[in-house]
């Protein structure tokens, strides 16, 4: 065989053996990892709104999705919100409970983050950040205490706090959820939320 | 070809030739997750998974591959062994794929790997390249590991996510990042040279 064609056969058939074998891999995988972040979010939705037990996606856009909390009759009690935002090194994703008037953050969950492990990556404790969003007044714009406190009841109703050394991390959580809450607000003022979600309004 | 016993190819990876101490290559990994024994364990495993199978693939079919698409070729090859790793861990060990990121497709330019298959597997047997292949793996997950339990422990003050250093013990936050990584290497490095260095003199 000449070189060239012995070249071009060689890596014509790696690439095909290859490409053959990573589809089966995909197809055996595919279904597990879209159950896996299914279960994730669902997990997430039920943490953040409390005394749910279902819920439905109500709408859904880039980098926004919301969902309703339904109680044991089937009436929306609460919003989950999923949304994204830039961090300190990547998208942050995160997923906020509020109750149907969008007044009150119940709790906050994050999805996903890559900020500084031992820093930015507290954003996802609890003991060091989550557990001050609970019970929040988000009736007008949320802002961040600095310095940090070391406990839920120095803060205000409408503030939440700093993790030392890590205020970029911080304050872009913060952003994320004031920017989606008024995004939120937005549609529903237009009308765009799933039918079954206007009466609650 | 390599005229060691088997015994030797196996062991030279764990020290003589280390990945890590000895030939300082994979760098990148080694010091980007080793902030915690899970995931430096978990790098190692991943990419002992990519280089093993990669030797034995590369090594079976070097006789059909020009020397000129060699390069190509493995790539091609890792790669593949690469998204089968990352796969799935994604669907079976979600948590660990997170806290990995994108350290797990970037095995793919690992170049321990890149560098076995180029010395070793590409002119030797299939048996002596999984040998070397288990040998180099057993290195770089022991460098892991030792990089890693040093990094969490003064990091975070716990091993394996336990806590092992008593309430006074206040965390050294730097080990965890960046600046810890290479601090920790470098004198892990001129501890190894120096060992070295001591070994040979008394021979």
């Amino acid at each position: 065989m000449k070189l060239s064609t012995q070249m071009v056969v060689v890596l014509t058939s790696v690439g095909l053996l290859s490409g053959s074998f990573l589809a089966i891999v995909g197809h055996l995988t595919k279904e597990r990892i879209a159950l896996n972040k299914q279960r994730e979010t669902e997990k997430a939705i039920i943490q953040v709104v409390p005394g749910i037990v279902s819920s439905q996606k109500l709408y859904e856009e880039r980098d926004l999705s919301v969902y309703g909390g339904k109680d044991a009759e089937g009436n929306i009690v609460g919003f989950a919100i999923q949304a994204s935002g830039i961090g300190f090194q990547d998208k942050i994703t995160l997923m906020l409970g509020t109750n149907t008037s969008l007044k009150k953050i119940n709790r906050l969950a994050i999805l996903d983050q890559k900020e500084t492990p031992g820093l930015g990556a507290k954003i996802a404790d609890s003991e060091f950040f989550l557990l001050y969003w609970e019970n929040k007044d988000s009736s007008g714009t949320i802002t961040l205490h600095k310095p940090a406190v070391s406990s839920p009841e120095e803060l205000l109703p409408t503030e939440v706090n700093t993790i030392t050394g890590a205020t970029i991390s911080s304050e872009a959580v913060l952003s994320i959820v004031n920017t989606s809450l008024e995004q939120v607000r937005k549609i529903i003022k237009e009308g765009k939320l799933s039918s079954e979600a206007q009466d609650v309004n | 070809m390599s005229t060691k016993s088997i015994g030797q190819e196996f062991t030279k990876g764990l020290w003589d030739e280390n990945p890590v101490f000895r030939q300082l290559l994979g760098l990148c990994p080694t010091l980007a997750v080793t902030n915690a024994v899970i995931n430096g364990l978990a790098m190692g495993m991943a990419t002992s998974f990519v280089l093993i199978f990669s030797s034995l693939v590369v090594s079976s079919i070097k006789k059909f591959i020009p020397s000129q698409v060699r390069i190509a070729s493995y790539v091609v090859i890792i790669a593949t062994f690469v998204t089968v790793a990352d796969r799935f861990l994604a669907a079976f060990f979600p948590p660990i794929s997170k806290s990995l990121g994108p350290y797990v497709p970037l095995i793919v330019v690992n170049c321990i790997i890149l560098g076995r298959q180029e010395a070793f597997s590409s002119k030797n047997t299939v048996g002596r390249s999984l040998i070397d292949a288990l040998g180099m793996s057993s290195g770089f997950v022991l460098a892991m590991l030792i990089l890693s339990a040093i990094r969490e422990i003064l990091g975070m003050g716990t091993f394996l996510g336990y806590q092992v250093m008593g309430q006074w013990f206040e965390p050294w936050i730097i080990m965890i990042l960046p600046p810890g990584a290479f601090i920790t290497l470098g004198i892990l490095l001129a501890l190894a040279l120096q060992i070295e260095r001591k070994t040979k003199s008394r021979k």
